[in-house]
């Protein structure tokens, strides 16, 4: 085999890693090229793209620095960029890191198998800092609107103050991060279970993680400044008369200035 | 502009360019003698090359396919002498790699990538370097001194493990070594062979410039990882080769991640400092 023709498929494989899936499919291909389908190990290739294509979103690590720790903790970066790297193969990855974090995200919500502990912790990690770096980078200009807690009433319509992103998750990222702080994180102390927050950029200085219970969390993701109180507690599966729970989760949304009635 | 002195007799110790640098020279003054920063980030980001207002560069290269069977055009060949003045480094470092190569389809362009990749390790390759460098070297008035790959895989087509490929390419060559160490332990673990036995193999006698890093070992390889620190088995590996030979410089590559931590930086190059006698 000469040299030429062996960094010729080596090269080709790279650029390509769809070839790669795609001659461990039918070896017999290779030999067309120059290359024994016995001599090359094409699984070790595709891990090498994974490299090559994980080195190539190292610019991402500065808005998802607990990504990449995850990422590298449990043993899952060439798994999961060998994986990316065939799904994206053909396509030249987005000029900027927000579209290369977007592409990501897309890939990783379809080929992760949220069954499994390390990738819900991936997931549910990825989403915490990618909302995150969104509402840092917003210019919120702070809402006026007054935060006093009126009685509120059937015909009231709340609306959210600022920015917001809502995620349901299985797990805490905040416990996640702490867990990751640490030289030897122990990835199984983080508990998981039905998780519910609101990143909440209220204005230019300030940003929260607020947890929520259920019902708070479908409350804020109902609201839209048009729909009234009476609307979203139908919506939501209760009468259009308002029952103390949503009344009182209504509540304490104002009381956390999350939302506002004008 | 500061420009390394090439006479001086002691080693230098430096790090690769990267997002946390220029704040860490800044919070750690005379800590560092220079800056390793690839020609590539010169010719895309310019404004990198203000890190010489404050220490010298050395350059670094990985585009002239050394190991390669497409040879690089000839303006990059100008580009990177036109660097390698303006900075005035004291030599280049390139990767005993390809970075582009033929086409499967003989009627399309060369197939270039983006990441460096280890060579057959064969006769073959071992000649077509000389060639290269025969072409190189006239082109640039510091030396070219070639930096070993890591080895993943078996390339196919192989007559030679990687210790005899570096020292057979730097005997036949005349050229210097940059033994980066990180990538000799990731091919040794990957080609099941003893570090220590294999590196007392090499031509330390040659050797010009050392970079470590960090390596991971997932999904049953040994990877480069320059987002993690360099592992108690790099540092065993530049005793070993301390002990042997004298570098003109050790560069440390934490040059992926903003996140690197500070502390774990300052003390990795005040240790290698003092391992060299630097401190």
């Amino acid at each position: 085999m000469s040299a030429s023709q062996v960094h010729a498929v080596i090269a080709a494989g790279l650029k390509e890693p769809g070839l790669l899936a795609r001659w461990k499919q039918e070896p017999e291909m290779l030999r067309q090229c120059g290359v024994d389908p016995d001599a090359i190990d094409l699984e070790a290739l595709l891990k090498f793209a994974g490299l090559t294509t994980k080195v190539r979103h190292n610019g991402l690590r500065g808005d998802l620095p607990l990504t990449f720790r995850l990422l590298n903790i449990a043993g899952l970066e060439i798994e999961v960029f060998r994986a990316y790297a065939i799904f994206h193969a053909g396509k030249s990855f987005g000029p900027t890191v927000q579209e290369r974090i977007d592409d990501l995200s897309h890939f990783l919500k379809q080929w992760l198998d949220f069954d499994k502990r390390e990738h819900a912790l991936l997931w549910d990690l990825i989403r915490h800092e990618v909302a995150l770096a969104r509402l840092r980078k917003l210019d919120v200009i702070a809402d006026a609107g007054s935060m006093v807690q009126h009685r509120v009433r059937a015909s009231s319509v709340p609306r959210v103050r600022g920015e917001i992103i809502l995620h349901e998750m299985q797990s805490d990222p905040r416990v996640v991060e702490t867990l990751l702080s640490q030289k030897t994180p122990k990835l199984e102390q983080a508990p998981v279970g039905d998780f519910y927050f609101c990143y909440w950029r209220p204005n230019a200085e300030d940003l929260y993680v607020l947890e929520l219970d259920a019902l708070g969390f479908y409350l804020l993701s109902a609201i839209d400044g048009k729909r009234s109180a009476a609307e979203l507690s139908s919506q939501l599966g209760g009468a259009r008369k308002l029952r103390s729970g949503l009344l009182n989760s209504l509540a304490e949304l104002v009381g956390v200035g999350v939302i506002a009635f004008d | 502009m500061k420009y390394l002195d090439a006479s001086s007799d002691k080693i230098a110790v430096g790090l690769a360019f990267g997002p946390i640098v220029p704040e860490f020279i800044a919070e750690s003054p005379g800590l560092l003698d220079y800056v390793e920063v690839p020609f590539e980030q010169l010719l895309h980001t310019p404004e990198v090359g203000s890190i010489q207002d404050s220490l010298p560069i050395i350059l670094h290269c990985a585009s002239m396919s050394v190991a390669g069977f497409v040879p690089p055009d000839e303006a990059t060949l100008k580009l990177v002498d036109r660097e390698a003045k303006r900075t005035k480094t004291p030599w280049i470092g390139e990767h005993l790699a390809f970075i582009t190569a033929d086409p499967l389809d003989t009627t399309a362009s060369p197939t270039a990538l983006t990441y460096t990749v280890c060579p057959q390790l064969s006769e073959e390759t071992v000649e077509q370097v000389a060639c290269n460098l025969s072409r190189l070297r006239p082109q640039f008035e510091v030396p070219v001194i070639l930096e070993n790959s890591p080895q993943y895989f078996d390339v196919p087509g192989s007559t030679m493990r990687m210790t005899e490929f570096i020292g057979t390419v730097v005997e036949r060559c005349d050229v210097g070594l940059l033994l980066d160490l990180t990538h000799f332990l990731i091919s040794m673990i990957n080609t099941e062979q003893d570090e220590a036995k294999e590196i007392d193999r090499l031509p330390l006698e040659r050797l010009v410039e050392i970079h470590i890093s960090g390596l991971n070992v997932q999904s049953g390889i040994a990877w480069d990882d320059h987002a993690t620190p360099a592992t108690e088995a790099v540092f065993d590996l530049l005793q070993r080769v301390l002990r042997r030979a004298r570098p003109r410089a050790v560069t440390l590559e934490y040059n992926w991640s903003p996140s690197f931590p500070r502390s774990t930086l300052k003390k990795h190059v005040e240790r290698v400092r003092e391992m060299v006698g630097n401190s």
